[in-house]
């Protein structure tokens, strides 16, 4: 560790022996009265800060090699190369990139046909073509829309004790599915979700929209209604705050930021943007924002986040740290009905000038592609997140998302089509083995000793597939994936233990099992309870707003996917739908790997899954249980006894426990 | 600006602070060495701050909120009281369900002094109190919530909101485990029915998934898909984990021995040793029948929070590290209509296995190092509900702390003289916290996870207070 590290841990330490002496101070004070409070002002060194500085569009830089350079994108990553005497991989093979673009942008494995046509494609442009046609599917919009939901902490019911259903919370679900799908421009997605109600109330969906800010825990119940007011004021605050400009206001609730330059009156002031339109009763979820009158009412900051305790009178307004020169709510418009307010945040994130707004999302963007972002603090921009490794990348893929007017499919297909998103990530999946094979191993070695974690994008970062994509892939390959789209949560069986954690009737099965096979983006998100394969590979609980999954490898993701009710049932149906086209033990086995890993079996593979099937069925045979009990594929087999039938089905299974099933290079 | 040697750095102690798999940072100020000392392991034993006085942990969970002044905290006031409203100078509280204006009522059953100590537990439970002097109390506990799910949670993880990483997840991501063919922290839940707030109790909040409270019950099958579908027999699973292993390996091997991909294979290996494990380690019949009789296993009232208790005792005895059994269905100990009726049963049911546990933790050379707890998510008040009932009371109740060397026998703290709020050396559930983890010998403003530009911590950013007079 350096020395800065250690100095940043000090400070903290430091400050939070601070907090602890002003915490012992305030606590001798009188409930209710009011402590002085003096802002600190924002220096003209605060505004040094990289994620403030104005957004400027930085020339590419000057390189004498653009032979293997395909965009913008590559000039950046390319010159930083050279800075650290790397060298990029090389493009990957067809079939590689087939397999991690389909799952990259839909979330689903390509088709056999699908390969076989790109793979078979001499035009050059063949790969842009995939990526439009991907980009053109239903399916993307289904995929991409989970990364939104884990930050707009998105679930059909309350949490707390009783957990209670958001009957219409779906709706913003299929809000945000169908606005990725027409490609909704990025500025007017911000506007819809913050004042649709204000800036387009012609629009019967605008109510949908504004579900986001209230999409979080809640607690209708609660004895003081006023407390319940406040806790979900301050959690939209942060949220806001985190989501759209990756400010970290959180902790400003109770003190000014130790860090950032955030006040606790900025943050009351950009609470006092959303108090008029948050009405709560009690007993009841809530579910949009509301906005029914001009509110009069003074807002105040709150002293140490008590909702006890008001402090000083405070004005709405935006976070002093990005709003320079000063933009005032109160030179705003007002529209006749409403306070104006948060229609004046939305038009001022999506201002073009707004240093924050376009880096965040681009930042976003990068990470679903790359794993990890340009800054790998996604939701902190702040000064102790992460400095971006490219800036000027940053900086460029910011203002060409506002030169193609917030369009988040153009930024998708800018990335996707960069050679640097096009690379191997290792020697044996490269397009074409120039220079020689022993070079490029070379290259490949300097880059992950020297950079280890992968920063410089020499060579492709290997990613593991999310739960809800790895349930959707089971699906897909077994041919069962039922593709209705939109509508009410589904629930599927759970098993008796889990639905035995909950309160009665908070899991009513569905009666009809097609919709057990539905996406998963489409699977029911109880907030007290995440659908096990989800929760395994580390879905986010919904609580709060998650820019970063964790990614945890343990052993109950293996046991489920080896033993699991679902596992099981879907290797019969895997089984059953190749037996069903081919009754050759080869050729099934190569239909096997060519659906579920987008190859085919290595001479080697092929033997070894021959032998497996012969030895499962003759250890079958002697255990010669009946065919009731046994795992037969589905549809059953007409032309293979019993246990030989049940041999595909451990094959099938053994698939789905692959690193490479669930992992992309 | 920082330059990019020091970027780089930063994002080594960010990766490595901040939540990757393998991810240790016991102590953020010596992370410096941790960064280095950094396991593929995230479940390997680490060192502790200092001296530890416990190993392991169990707590006994009483979930619903059990009465303090009728089971551990005796209030002559109340009994003199009796019938009246709250004096004035008590001034107002709030409840959950109005009740401050109720009359007070007397401890539904007499308390008497108990062992040498004399310590004070009522008739409610006459088996614990054979062990009174093991038992130190905690009577000046106090929370922040009069809710259920929010007391829960602020028990569970410090913070009344939902999401925080819980007790159990912590000490596991500190110290790690000692019986690597099981998870760390194991929850053994009421078979009656969820929890108020439900399993966001023992989660891992952002803590590594890993270290999440992992669910078992007795019977054959204690743990989520611990064991094939009936159509798959043990040896036809075992072939298919032999193939695909093999796959897997080779995959591995030719990327290079990537930390993710074999930390997959790792986890397949585990998985087939918990196979193994946890199914004997679930079988009670491998006790003797003095044992089952100690538990009270011959008994229909106490069989099944018993069979529990032996459960706990025999994962700590495996080298599980935090152990957490909850008593209660949905509504548990929550006794607003009848406090007789309620804690009558709750305490047949659970009294006798409690004590045997204490016995068994004694002559298994256990109780030294082992952490017992009891408590709930709050006590009750003293006015009553619908007569004969107690509204929650988070203002003051009590939780019991033995085992770990911890002098017995004692009451620590106290509430005023009706029991309605902790009045002397009063404990916050953090302070609680705390101690607690103090005892496993974590420095609870060490122990630190850094997640959105900040270092969390089980005790938050407040002050919190180790018990000095329990922890030493």
């Amino acid at each position: 560790m350096n020395r800065f590290v250690l100095y940043l841990l000090i400070c903290r330490v430091a400050t939070c022996l601070v907090l602890m002496v002003s915490a012992l101070l305030a606590s001798g004070l009188v409930l209710g009265e009011e402590e002085a409070y003096t802002e600190t002002p924002v220096t003209s060194e605060d505004r040094d800060h990289w994620a403030f500085q104005p957004l400027k569009r930085p020339a590419l830089p000057a390189l004498q090699d653009t032979e293997r350079l395909r965009n913008g994108i590559d000039y950046f990553v390319q010159a930083r190369l050279r800075t650290e005497k790397l060298e990029a991989l090389g493009e990957a093979n067809r079939r590689t990139l087939i397999r991690r673009l389909s799952l990259d942008l839909t979330g689903l494995p390509p088709t056999a046909d699908a390969i076989a046509q790109f793979q078979g494609d001499k035009a050059p442009d063949a790969y842009e073509r995939l990526v439009e046609q991907l980009l053109a599917s239903p399916h993307y919009a289904e995929r991409q829309a989970q990364h939104w939901l884990d930050l707009a902490r998105f679930a059909e019911t309350d949490g707390f004790e009783h957990d209670k259903l958001r009957k219409h919370a779906w709706k913003y679900r299929d809000w945000v599915i169908q606005a990725l799908a027409r490609d909704l421009p990025y500025d007017d997605f911000i506007r819809a979700q913050l004042a649709a109600d204000e800036l387009t109330p012609q629009d019967p969906d605008g109510r949908i929209a504004l579900m986001f800010c209230l999409a979080g825990p809640d607690m209708p119940d609660i004895n003081s209604q006023d407390e319940r007011r406040h806790t979900l004021l301050n959690e939209i605050t942060s949220t806001v705050g985190s989501v759209f400009m990756g400010l970290q206001m959180e902790c400003a609730q109770c003190h000014d930021h130790k860090y950032d330059p955030i006040s606790q009156a900025d943050f009351y002031r950009l609470r006092a943007i959303f108090e008029p339109a948050v009405q709560v009763k009690r007993y009841v979820s809530v579910e949009a924002l509301r906005e029914t009158s001009r509110s009069t009412a003074d807002s105040h900051l709150m002293i140490r986040g008590d909702f006890r305790r008001p402090g000083m009178v405070v004005k709405a307004a935006f976070p002093r740290i990005v709003n320079s020169p000063e933009t005032r709510l109160s030179d705003l418009p007002v529209t006749a009905k409403t306070s104006g307010r948060r229609a004046a945040l939305a038009n001022w994130l999506a201002r073009v000038d707004h240093p924050l707004t376009a880096r965040v999302i681009v930042n976003r963007l990068w990470q679903s592609h790359f794993g990890e972002g340009l800054s790998r603090t996604p939701s902190d921009f702040g000064l102790v997140g992460q400095a971006p490794s490219h800036p000027q990348l940053l900086d460029y893929l910011a203002t060409e998302l506002i030169r193609r007017q917030w369009s988040l499919k153009q930024l998708h297909y800018l990335i996707v089509t960069s050679a640097t998103y096009r690379q191997a990530g290792r020697v044996a999946d490269l397009a074409n083995s120039e220079p020689e094979t022993h070079q490029l191993t070379a290259r490949l070695d300097r880059s992950e000793r020297l950079d280890p974690e992968n920063e410089w994008l020499a060579r492709f970062p290997r990613q593991r597939l999310d739960g809800e994509t790895i349930r959707d892939v089971m699906l897909a390959v077994a041919g069962t994936l039922d593709s209705q789209q939109g509508g009410a949560g589904v629930r599927p069986p759970l098993s008796k233990e889990l639905v035995d954690t909950l309160l009665k009737k908070q899991w009513e099965v569905d009666p009809d099992p097609r919709q057990y096979q539905r996406r998963s983006i489409y699977v029911f998100a109880r907030r007290n309870l995440r659908y096990p394969i989800f929760e395994l590979f580390d879905r986010p609980d919904g609580n709060a707003s998650c820019s970063r999954r964790n990614q945890s490898t343990t052993a109950p993701q293996s046991l489920f996917l080896l033993n699991s009710r679902f596992s099981l049932q879907t290797a019969q149906q895997f089984a059953g739908t190749g037996l069903s086209l081919t009754s050759d033990q080869e050729a099934f086995i190569q239909w096997v790997f060519q659906r579920a890993l987008a190859r085919p079996a290595t001479v080697v593979e092929l033997q070894r899954a021959l032998q497996f099937l012969k030895d499962q069925a003759n250890r079958a045979q002697q255990e010669s249980r009946p065919s009731g009990q046994l795992a037969l594929p589905v549809p059953v087999p007409t032309r293979l006894n019993p246990y030989q039938a049940t041999a595909y089905t451990d094959l099938c299974l053994a698939i789905f426990n692959l690193n490479e099933f669930i992992y992309v290079d | 600006m920082m330059n990019p040697a020091k970027q780089h750095s930063r994002r080594e102690f960010l990766l490595t602070a901040g939540g990757g798999a393998g991810a240790i940072a016991l102590a953020a100020m010596s992370s410096a060495a941790g960064a280095e000392a950094e396991s593929a392991n995230p479940l390997a034993t680490r060192p502790t701050h200092f001296a530890p006085r416990a190993k392991r942990v169990i707590w006994l969970f009483m979930h619903g909120g059990p009465s303090h002044v009728d089971l551990f905290d005796p209030k002559p006031e109340l009994v003199r009281h009796a019938g009246k409203p709250v004096p004035e100078s008590f001034g107002p509280v709030m409840t959950r369900r109005d009740v401050a204006r109720n009359p007070l009522m007397p401890p539904v059953k007499p308390f008497r002094p108990r062992g040498e100590s004399g310590l004070e537990i009522s008739d409610f439970l006459p088996h614990i109190s054979r062990h009174a002097d093991d038992l130190c109390v905690i009577r000046s506990l106090h929370g922040d919530s009069v809710n259920h799910p929010q007391s829960v949670y602020q028990m569970n993880t410090g913070n009344v909101l939902m999401g925080k990483p819980s007790v159990g997840s912590w000490v596991a991501y500190g110290l790690g485990t000692e019986n690597q063919n099981m998870p760390a922290f194991v929850v053994l839940p009421d078979p009656g029915g969820g929890i108020k707030g439900g399993p966001p109790a023992w989660g891992s909040g952002n803590l590594p998934a890993v270290y999440q409270g992992i669910t078992m019950r007795p019977g054959t099958a204690p743990i989520l898909d611990l064991h094939p579908q009936p159509e798959v027999t043990t040896e036809q699973q075992q072939t298919t984990l032999q193939l695909l292993q093999h796959w897997n390996r080779k995959h591995l091997q030719e990327r290079r021995g990537d930390d993710d991909l074999s930390a997959r294979v790792a986890a397949y290996e585990l998985a087939f040793r918990m196979q193994a494990t946890a199914p004997e380690l679930v079988d009670l019949q491998r006790e003797t029948a003095e044992t089952h009789a100690l538990y009270g296993l011959n008994d229909p009232v106490t069989r099944e929070f018993g069979q529990r208790c032996l459960l706990a005792r025999r994962m700590i005895e495996s080298g599980v590290r935090f152990v957490q059994l909850y008593s209660g269905n949905t509504g548990g100990w929550d006794a607003h209509k009848n406090v007789a009726q309620n804690h009558g049963d709750y305490c047949r049911r659970t009294d006798l296995p409690v004590a045997a546990l204490i016995t068994d933790l004694k002559r298994r050379g256990l109780w030294d190092d082992t952490l017992l707890i009891w408590g709930g998510e709050f006590g009750r008040m003293p006015m009553s509900e619908k007569g004969t009932g107690r509204d929650h009371n988070p203002w003051g109740y009590c939780a019991w702390l033995a085992g770990a060397g911890i002098q017995g026998g004692r009451s620590y703290g106290a509430t005023d003289p009706i029991g309605l709020r902790a009045a002397e050396k009063k404990v916050h559930v953090r302070d609680f916290h705390a101690t607690i983890l103090s005892l496993l010998g974590i420095d609870h403003e060490r122990l630190s996870f850094f997640h959105n530009g900040l270092d969390q911590r089980l005790t938050g950013p407040a002050e919190a207070n180790v018990i000095r007079e329990i922890a030493g």
